[in-house]
Order: structure tokens, then C-alpha cells, then sequence
């Protein structure tokens, strides 16, 4: 909100400050000034001045080297319009000067010679939209005279208040209000201008006559209270300057004195209201009701509105009028034609208000203030600013009558808040006395009782909403005060241990193991998901439970059933720029409202080979260092295939998939992407992905356990030996046997090396390492047991390489 | 005598120094001290000698054999470092060709950005004793609006345009302001915490603008809490991250689950001395926080009339963006490796 210093000047006396300073103490005492605007500034620094000589400029044809007098001294420019002649009275800019474009001229050679400045077209001036010429001013002009002095022109500065930072404060939505705080910010009387006498100037102008209009206000409507009165013989004609000023000012447009009267109350005291053509208004009665469902009503703005019957309307016997708290209608509005009106000043519920005209998108700046919840004791006092505008523009104009109202009771009385010097000074840390807390109330128009333990009654128009308890209250004393003021403090207290959560704990792991370990990137994709990117990757699961009703796209209506899609995506984009790459996420799925497991995905792409092996030893490896017994079966072996990944989605490979098992219970899978669902993503090479879900081990911390045997005394015997296996069989099959020999000195089983013999067959070595803690083992004994892994490796169809 | 055993150490000092051979060092060492060598064939000639000599010789002749010893000791061990040198030098590696010259593709480790400057805050947090924390994305109105004291009817339901769910029961968090009501229904005061966390609002996404987004939210709840309690957390906080004493100024800001509530703003830019309007200038708005508004204790079960209470939020993005000057924050939930190799750890 654009707000006039001008204006606020009627009522409190600013300090001589910089203007800067100013804004920067309103930001820091009540709200955020974004921006400050000076209204026409440069006209006092533009002086008149009077040509005297003109030479071509020797670089350029179009240019000239313009001389001028300003009285007491003279320059030079370099000038290109067309109406340069000598004798001429033009404004003139000097270097320093900033013009409304914001643009502040400097000096500067034009083609090598330098210029002092700028003589100003009306459209440079920001005067108006003349022509490319320079401003001609008339023969007797003075010279050496600022244009703001001579042309009688408005200056005006105004500090721009973000809105958001009023939303709490209906009160500050007029500059009256806005110069209360500005008392109490400096300290400076708030000026009575809107006495008990002023009030009963006005209302000696009332006459006994009967009111032309009836009121009548339906309860189930949004209005809170209505207060009308007829004037008879208005003049309709174009306000007087100040009032143009003032408003062109802050950014509206002047219309006529009637309804410029009506924006300038608005403004002044921050209570929309609105004057109606009595001509426009058939029969006698005005009502207020709510509207019908359907109904049409055009706005202001010649806009045809469909109402819903939980809008309210203001109308006559046939029609409606205007559109309560929002906007008048196209037909009631006053005209260059108007004699008499009627003026509505009313109060609407804030709720409604916001209701309909969000629904409408209708924002106004009646709306914007309405939806505030304004104060209805403030209506009768903006009524009769209205009048006395109203009077003093048209003088011949006459009140019929006395005010009329309608709606609920006005209530004046203020609600009392209890609270204390102590409560107030513990809540913000601060040490003050009573008299200066009392002193601070008292400036913002809050009256106290007590000395320490205080009952504060709240002015009626800050307890709309704002002012509900004694917090409210400490708030008003800590930003007057200012909260810079305030010791800054470590508290006192018990010092106790901190653990990060099991969640965090989890998370940190993850990230770790896999940026370090696994040299992965860590990426995060949307939770949110379209349907079109899980039909590209073919995933059955669209998730339509977890629909949003107001998306912004269609690519991101739902939460993801699976980071699986998401991954795909990126790993597409990113194999367009590396031939190698690995990353991981460590995200959230939703496959409902009840919980959302926390999974893991890691990627591991290459151009050329398979990197799923390499995908298999991260995994063990990770759970390993989680501390997790875990198994990785493959397909054939698996009891329950992972829920991560439908079993008959298209995307597995049809070799290279296993099932992680952990606890008993499958956790998640590794496999290698399809290349049919590749290409899809437009992925040339080989992508493996690890899905794993971390969720139960988020709610309890996992303990890696070490346990420490003794190291044994005597030494372990290794037996090798080489096997047939067939190449349609896994090597690792071999290794099954070590169960089957149930041999408690057998220490481990590994595979030594893989070798190709023949299109059939390959070759396995086989490590064998015996041992026992309490003895050596003989040779007789260590021949037992080779001959009995033999053995079991033929019984599995293993036979000994000749 | 004295000079044929004399004479022999130069002998074998020439012999020994062309040798190239361990075996031909051998035979040396066996040519002049072996029992049958050179030394001990001059030994033989002791008897004739006049008992002076004999004084004189018995120690040359020791001495020698010693020197002889240790120059045949350490001509070995040259020796043997030569030949280890050679199967060295066939086994030479090519160093050059490392990780870092090779082209693997993109091998590279780290975390996003966004999760560093968290894991950052959160340390900070945790080392002044408050725990970390977080809660469901997709919430209920109860714990993203009312408990906050924000009710159906407030405008600041406007502010924050939320997803909803088709069943219009639920929504997806718009702030992690929802941690603080589940960390308090969880305690007892006094307590302290933080939550770091992803948060969605209903917005058109540009270089600035996302709808899906990370905060910080923290709380601490006590006896007697108060605001310079909340700045002196706020500073420290400022102050870790940056590594420097901010200048920080707290200014009235709304919102509804805070009473008083501020917006801390830091000194980003120096202003310009020499500019008298630019003396307010180069705040950067980064801090909502405020007193624990008395409703929102209540709904997180907590009696406001016995403790008090500041929380704050922290836009993480924000923090990113501005720390690294990155220029299109949708970047972030890309994944393009581009972008996030740059702030990998190795």
C-alpha cells in the first residue's frame, strides 16, 4: 500500500529526518516499507531557462550546441530537437538530476563535446505525452525558477508498505491510522482532527426531514451494520486540485467529486464505502440479502458476475445495487447527470468477503480492506467525513434527514485484556517499568489501569482480530520499544545429551556410504509424479488414491508409488553427458495416507557394460556396514519377491535381478533395466538399480555388533581344488555345499577363480580353509576332510577337473 | 711384514671395487681372509718375526681382516639394492595415467547440496543440545493449520496456497512448522529441536520459485524463554554458518503461530557509504521466527501459562542459492550430474 506523507502529515508532525530513516523505523517498528517514492521530486531541482545561442554541432548534423540563460548563470548542451530557437523559455535539467524514468544524468561528451545537462521535453518530465520537442513554456516565464514553483505542481513522498506485513492489521489500511503509529513511534501527538465538536459540527446539519430510503438489512447476510444518508443537490464536476493531487498521488485516478470524495475517505480513514445515483434506485427501500444462486450481476467494470447465494447484494425493488464489500454495480454508480445520492457506509464479514470475491477474482480495494475485519464503530465516523467532503464541495448540497442504520448492535465497549509488567518483560527479555510500558499503551490508544498488573482495554478497532491476549499485548510494547533494545541471551538450562534419531541416523548412513563408498552422486527428484512419466516407464501402479485436486501440471498431479520412474528420467538426461555415472536418492514413496517409507535407490549406469555385479557388492557391502544378516537370493530362490518392484513389470531384466532379504523379510531388489523400457527413455547402455526400503530401521537405531573371538594358536590348512561346472550353472552354486558338509573346522568356503574350458563347461577353483581353536589338525584328519568336500561337490554334480 | 699385510688391504681394495657380483664378492672375501687366503698365508711367516713385530702385527692383521669384513659386508648389500633395483625397474608402473586423466565417465561422490547446508545447520543444532526431528509430507489440516492457530477463516490460508488430496482431508504440508506440534505432543518441557524437511506450496515454478522446497523449523520451550533467548540462538546459528559475526536486525513480522512475531533479516551487501539512502539497504529477509504463539503451546499440549516458548523457520534453498549464487533454483531437483558433480566431495 502506497501511503502519502503529505497526508499523513495532517495529522501527526513527522521528524525532520531523512526519509530513508523514516521508512527504515516504520519497517523496524510496524511493518515492511518496500520501497520509497518521491512524487514528482525532480521538478523543484528543473529550472526555466531562456535560449540564447544556437550552433550546428561540428561531429553531428541532426545535433546542436544549445547556450542558455538561467538568470544567474549560463550553459551549454548538446541538443537534438527540432524546436530549438533562440529566445525560447524551456525547462532545464542539470547534471545530478534524476528524471522519472530513473535515470540521473551525468556528464558526458556527446560526439566530443561535453554537455551540461538536458533541456526536458513534457514526455521526459514525466508531464505528460507531448510531443518529441522540448517543453515550451510561455514568453514570461521567470527565469532561474524551479518548475514545481511555476507550474504550481504536487510533490509528494510516499513509502510503499508490502500488504502481506498488514494482513494483521485492519487498523493500518488508512492513513490515519497508519499516523497513529507514527505518534507513537516518535512520540508526537496524533492531532484531533475527528473530535467530539467536529463530530457535532457536522450533525447540526441534520435536518428532521423523513429519509428518501428505507434500510433494511437481512441477518442471514454477510452485513455486520449499515449506515446510509440521503444529500439532495450534489454538483457533479471535477474535484479540486488537492484532492486530484492526492490521489494521483498514491496511484488512483480522479473521476469525478463525488467519487473521488468517496476514495478519499477510504484512504484517509481505511473504510471502503460507497455513494449511489438515489436516481438509479428504484422504490424506497434498500435491502441487503444474500443473492440468488445464478444470478448475474454486472460490476463496475461492465464484467457480468454469476453469484452463488452466499453472496450478498445490496439491492433496490428490482434489482441488485452493488455487490456487498466488493464492488457497485454497472447502473448505480454516480454520473456527471447525479443530483442526489445516497451514501453507504457498512461492514461485512471479513470471511465472506474474501469468499467471494477470491471466488470471483474480483480483488478490490474495498475487498482487500473488508477482508481485514474492519471495525464497525469506525462507519458513522467515516460517514460523516463523507458529509463534511461532500458539503464543502458542493456547498449548495443539503442532508435529508438524519443518518439511518441497520444491522447488529454496535457494540462501543472496549475488551479488557489482563497482563503485568512482569509477564510482558519475561516474554521478551527486557527490563521495563511500569510507567514507560504504561506511556507506550497509552500512545497506541490502549488505556491502562494498575501499575504492575495492568488491565488494558483495547481500542475497539485493533480488537477485531489483531489484540486477543496478552501476548498481543507484549507484542505492541516489544516493536515500539524496538527489538534491537533487547539483551541478547543464552538461556539457562539443564544440559542433557543429544542423539540424532534413528531416521537421521539412517539417512546419514545412507548418504555417507553412498557418496563415499559407492562414489554416487546424491540427487533428489519431485515426490510429486504425472501420470504420462509412469506410463513411460511403464509402471502399473498409477497411484490414483494419492491424486491432487489442484495440481499445477499434469506431470506432477500425484504422489510417486516409487522412485523407479524418477530415476529413469534422470538417468536418461544424464546419459546424454556421461558415458559412466552413479547416484543415488534417498526418498520418500506414498502408496497411502497412513505411512511413507523412506527408500533408497541407486543407480549405476555405463555405456558399455553391465554394471550390475558391481551393483550387488555396494549392496552387501552397505548392509554389511549397517550391521544388517542379510541374503541375496536370486529369482528362482526368492520366497517373496520385493514390493518395490512389481514381479511382471516390463523394465526387469530377465537374468539380472535379485531379491534383498534381511531379517526374514524381503526389503528390496537389484536389477538391471530392460533395454525395451531403456529405449523408451531413450538410455543407450546398461543401468542397474538398487530399491531398498529403510523404513523399519528408521524407528530404531541399528547397533552394528563386533564380537571378538580369541585369536587361535594354531595355524589353518587350505585344501584347492578345481571343479567342472556347466556354463548354463552359476559358479557360486558350488558353494553351497559348505552347509551340506556341516563341518564345524571348516572356516570358509570361497571360489578362487572362474575359468573358461570349452563352449560347455568352465573350470572352478575352490578354496577350502580348515581350522580349530584348540589344535592343530593332523593329516590324516585334513585328508578326511577333503575327501568329504569332494564328495559332496560330486553328489551336487561338481566333478574334480581331471 | 707389516707392509705385505699392508699392501694386501690395497690389493683387495682393487680388486673389490670392479666386482659387480655377489658370488665373485664371496670369493674374494674367501681369496684373502678365507682360512686358506692370503692373509693367512702371510700369517705363516709370524714365527720368523722379531717379538716387536709380533707386538705390531698381531693387530694389523686383525685389523685388516675386520676392514676387510665390513668392506665386503657393505659391498654385498650394494649389491643386492642394485639387483632389487634392476626387478624394480622391469616392474615399473606408469603413474601417470591416474583416476583423474582417465576417462571413466563420471566418477564422483557427494550430497546434494540442499542435505549439506542441512547436515551443517543440524550439527550446529544438535551441539547446543537440540535434537533433529521430521514428520509426514502429507498431513492432515489439523497439524498444518489449526493446531497452528491458523483456522478456516484466516487469510494466511490464502498465503500459503496448499495441495490437497482428492478425499479433501488431506494435504501436503505447506511448512515445517507441523514438526513443532508432533515434537511437542511427544514431550515434556523443557525441550528443544529442530526439523529439516521438504515442503510443497500450490506456486508456479520459475528460476526463483518452487513448489516443492525445503525449511528448517526449530523450537525451544521452557521456563521463562524469551526473545533474547530466540536472537542469541539466531546469531549463533548465523554466525556458524557463516563463520563471521553477522549483523542482524529483527523487524515485526505476521504470522499466525507466532506472538510476538519477527522477520531477522541479515546484512548481506555492504551499503554504499558514500549513498545516504543506501544506508538501509542490503538486508537480506531470511528468518521468520517468533514467541510460541499461547494456542499453539495449547494444541501441542503444553501450558502456556507455565512456560514460554521461540521457534523460527529457514528457507534451505534460499540459503543454497545465495551461498553459491546459483541462478535457477529448479536445478536442485534435477538431477542433471552436471550440476551436482560441482558439490561433489571428491
Amino acid at each position: 500500500m502506497l501511503i502519502s506523507l503529505n497526508w499523513i502529515k495532517d495529522f501527526v508532525d513527522l521528524p525532520a529526518e531523512n526519509i530513508h530513516d523514516i521508512a527504515n523505523t516504520f519497517t523496524m517498528k510496524t511493518a515492511e516499507v518496500e520501497e520509497v517514492k518521491k512524487v514528482n521530486a525532480h521538478l523543484d531541482i528543473i529550472k526555466i531557462a531562456e535560449i540564447t545561442e544556437i550552433e550546428k554541432h561540428p561531429e553531428a548534423d541532426k545535433l546542436n550546441l544549445v547556450s542558455f540563460n538561467l538568470g544567474d548563470s549560463s550553459a551549454r548542451v548538446v541538443c537534438g530537437a527540432p524546436n530549438v530557437k533562440v529566445g525560447l523559455k524551456v525547462p532545464y535539467a542539470a547534471i545530478g538530476t534524476t528524471l522519472p524514468g530513473g535515470f540521473t544524468l551525468e556528464p558526458k561528451k556527446i560526439r566530443g563535446v561535453l554537455s551540461e545537462g538536458m533541456l526536458c521535453s513534457e514526455t521526459e518530465l514525466g508531464l505528460g505525452d507531448g510531443s518529441s520537442g522540448l517543453m515550451e513554456l510561455s514568453a514570461d516565464a521567470p527565469l532561474g525558477v524551479s518548475l514545481k514553483e511555476y507550474l504550481k505542481i504536487h510533490t509528494d513522498t510516499l513509502i510503499d508498505v508490502d500488504n502481506k506485513s498488514l494482513t494483521h492489521r485492519p487498523d493500518l489500511w488508512g492513513y490515519y491510522g497508519i499516523a497513529r503509529e507514527f505518534s507513537a513511534i516518535y512520540d508526537k501527538p496524533l492531532k484531533d482532527k475527528f473530535s467530539k465538536s467536529w463530530q457535532g459540527n457536522i450533525e447540526a446539519k441534520f435536518s428532521n426531514d423523513i429519509s428518501p430510503i428505507n434500510l433494511k438489512v437481512k441477518e442471514n447476510s454477510s452485513c455486520l451494520g449499515f449506515w446510509g444518508i440521503s444529500i439532495d443537490n450534489v454538483k457533479v464536476e471535477d474535484s479540486p486540485q488537492w484532492i486530484k493531487d492526492r490521489l494521483e498521488a498514491v496511484g488512483l485516478r480522479a473521476i469525478n467529486n463525488i467519487v473521488d470524495i468517496s476514495n478519499y475517505v477510504m484512504l484517509e480513514l481505511g473504510l471502503p464505502l460507497h455513494i449511489y445515483d438515489r436516481a438509479s434506485i428504484s422504490g424506497k427501500d434498500v435491502t441487503v440479502h444474500l443473492a440468488s444462486d445464478e444470478e448475474k450481476f454486472t460490476t463496475l467494470d461492465e464484467i457480468e458476475r454469476s453469484l452463488l447465494s452466499t453472496d450478498t447484494v445490496i439491492c433496490d425493488k428490482d434489482k441488485a445495487l452493488v455487490l456487498a464489500g466488493v464492488m457497485g454495480g454497472a447502473n448505480s454508480g454516480v454520473s456527471e447527470n447525479t443530483k442526489n445520492v445516497f451514501i453507504e457506509v457498512a461492514n461485512w464479514k471479513a470471511e465472506e468477503v474474501r469468499k467471494t470475491s477470491t471466488r470471483l477474482g474480483l480483488r478490490t480495494d474495498s475487498s482487500t480492506r473488508f477482508e481485514k475485519s474492519l471495525d464497525l464503530n469506525l462507519c458513522y465516523r467515516s460517514l460523516l467525513r463523507t458529509i463534511e467532503l461532500i458539503l464543502e464541495l458542493c456547498p449548495d448540497a443539503k442532508i435529508i434527514g438524519k443518518p439511518i442504520y441497520d444491522g447488529i448492535k454496535i457494540n462501543p465497549e472496549r475488551q479488557v485484556i489482563n497482563t503485568s509488567k512482569n509477564y510482558i518483560n519475561s516474554l521478551l527479555g527486557l527490563e521495563l517499568s511500569g510507567e514507560e510500558i504504561i506511556k507506550i499503551f497509552e500512545s497506541l490508544d490502549f488505556k491502562v489501569q494498575g501499575d504492575e498488573e495492568f488491565q488494558v482495554s483495547v481500542p475497539t478497532y485493533r480488537s477485531t482480530k489483531d489484540i486477543q491476549g496478552a501476548h498481543d499485548l507484549a507484542e505492541e510494547i516489544g516493536r515500539i520499544v524496538g527489538y534491537d533494545t533487547i539483551p541478547i541471551k543464552s538461556p539457562k538450562l539443564a544440559v542433557n545429551p543429544v542423539r540424532l534419531s534413528p531416521y537421521k541416523e539412517m539417512e546419514r548412513k545412507v548418504q555417507d556410504f553412498m557418496s563415499l563408498h559407492a562414489k554416487s552422486l546424491e540427487v533428489m527428484n519431485y515426490p510429486l509424479i504425472g501420470k504420462k512419466l509412469l506410463e513411460k516407464a511403464s509402471w502399473n501402479d498409477l497411484n490414483e488414491d494419492l491424486e491432487l485436486v489442484n495440481a499445477l501440471s499434469v506431470e506432477q498431479d500425484r504422489m510417486r508409488p516409487s522412485l523407479v520412474p524418477g530415476l529413469l528420467e534422470m538417468a536418461s538426461i544424464n546419459a546424454k553427458n556421461f558415458s559412466d555415472f552413479s547416484f543415488f536418492e534417498w526418498g520418500r514413496i506414498y502408496k497411502d495416507f497412513k505411512k511413507e517409507q523412506n527408500i533408497l535407490g541407486l543407480c549405476l549406469y555405463s555405456k558399455s557394460n553391465s554394471r550390475f555385479i558391481e551393483l550387488l557388492n555396494t549392496t552387501e557391502k552397505f548392509l554389511n556396514y549397517l550391521g544388517l544378516n542379510f541374503q541375496i537370493v536370486t529369482k528362482e530362490d526368492s520366497r517373496k519377491k520385493s514390493d518395490l518392484v512389481n514381479s511382471d513389470w516390463k523394465g526387469l531384466h530377465p537374468h539380472e535381478y535379485m531379491d534383498i532379504v534381511v531379517r526374514g523379510k524381503t526389503l528390496g531388489c537389484a536389477f538391471s533395466v530392460h533395454p525395451i523400457v531403456l529405449r523408451d527413455f531413450k538410455i543407450k547402455g546398461k543401468l542397474s538399480i538398487l530399491q531398498l526400503n529403510l523404513t523399519q530401521f528408521c524407528e530404531q537405531t541399528l547397533q552394528k555388533i563386533h564380537k571378538y573371538q580369541t585369536i587361535s594358536k594354531f595355524p589353518y590348512s587350505t585344501f584347492d581344488c578345481t571343479v567342472l561346472v556347466p556354463k548354463n550353472v552359476a559358479a557360486g552354486e558350488t558353494l553351497k555345499i559348505s552347509k551340506k558338509l556341516k563341518n564345524k573346522d571348516l572356516k570358509s568356503m570361497k571360489i578362487v577363480k572362474v575359468f573358461s574350458l570349452n563352449d560347455t563347461e568352465n573350470a572352478v577353483t575352490l578354496r577350502f580353509s580348515f581350522g580349530n581353536s584348540e589344535k592343530t589338525l593332523d593329516s590324516e584328519l585334513l585328508k578326511n576332510y577333503e575327501n568329504q568336500c569332494l564328495e559332496e561337490l560330486s553328489k551336487a554334480g561338481f566333478n574334480l577337473k581331471s | 711384514m707389516l707392509n705385505k699385510i699392508q699392501s694386501l688391504w690395497t690389493d683387495f681394495e682393487s680388486e673389490l671395487q670392479p666386482l659387480n657380483k655377489q658370488a665373485d664378492v664371496l670369493n674374494l672375501k674367501a681369496k684373502y681372509i678365507g682360512k686358506k687366503g692370503l692373509i693367512s698365508d702371510v700369517m705363516k711367516g709370524l714365527r720368523d718375526a722379531s717379538v716387536e713385530e709380533k707386538k705390531a702385527i698381531g693387530p694389523k692383521s686383525n685389523e685388516v681382516k675386520k676392514n676387510i669384513e665390513l668392506a665386503i659386508q657393505s659391498k654385498l648389500k650394494n649389491l643386492q639394492i642394485l639387483e632389487m633395483n634392476e626387478k624394480l625397474e622391469k616392474e615399473r608402473i606408469d603413474f601417470s595415467v591416474r583416476d583423474s586423466v582417465l576417462d571413466q565417465g563420471l566418477v564422483s561422490g557427494g550430497i546434494h547440496p540442499v542435505h549439506q547446508i542441512q547436515r551443517t545447520i543440524e550439527d550446529i543444532f544438535l551441539s547446543m543440545g537440540f535434537e533433529v526431528l521430521d514428520g509426514p509430507h502429507i498431513e492432515n489440516e489439523h497439524y498444518n493449520f489449526e493446531a497452528l492457530n491458523i483456522p478456516k477463516t484466516h487469510p494466511a490460508r490464502d498465503m500459503q496456497d496448499t495441495f490437497w488430496f482428492k478425499d479433501k482431508l488431506h494435504l501436503l504440508r505447506t511448512h515445517t512448522s507441523t514438526i513443532q506440534i508432533r515434537g511437542m505432543e511427544e514431550r515434556e518441557p523443557p525441550f528443544a529441536f529442530v526439523g529439516p524437511g521438504k515442503v510443497f506450496r500450490c506456486e508456479r515454478t520459475d528460476a526463483t520459485h518452487e513448489s516443492c522446497f525445503h525449511q528448517l523449523e526449530g523450537m525451544m520451550v521452557g521456563e521463562n524463554i524469551n526473545t533474547g533467548h530466540l536472537i542469541y540462538f539466531m546469531k549463533t546459528l548465523l554466525k556458524e554458518i557463516f563463520q563471521k559475526d553477522m549483523e542482524v536486525r529483527l523487524r515485526p513480522g505476521y504470522f499466525p503461530f507466532v506472538e510476538p512475531g519477527f522477520e531477522l533479516d541479515i546484512r548481506w551487501k555492504k551499503p554504499d557509504p558514500k549513498d545516504e539512502d543506501a544506508k538501509h539497504s542490503g538486508w537480506l529477509e531470511l528468518l521468520p521466527c517468533g514467541m510460541v504463539h499461547p494456542n499453539v503451546l495449547k494444541a501441542g499440549g503444553v501450558d502456556p501459562d507455565k512456560y514460554s516458548g521461540f521457534a523460527f523457520g529457514l528457507g534451505l534453498d534460499r540459503l543454497v542459492m545465495v551461498n553459491y549464487k546459483i541462478d535457477d533454483i529448479r536445478y536442485l531437483h534435477k538431477g542433471d550430474l552436471r550440476f551436482n558433480s560441482q558439490f561433489s566431495h571428491f
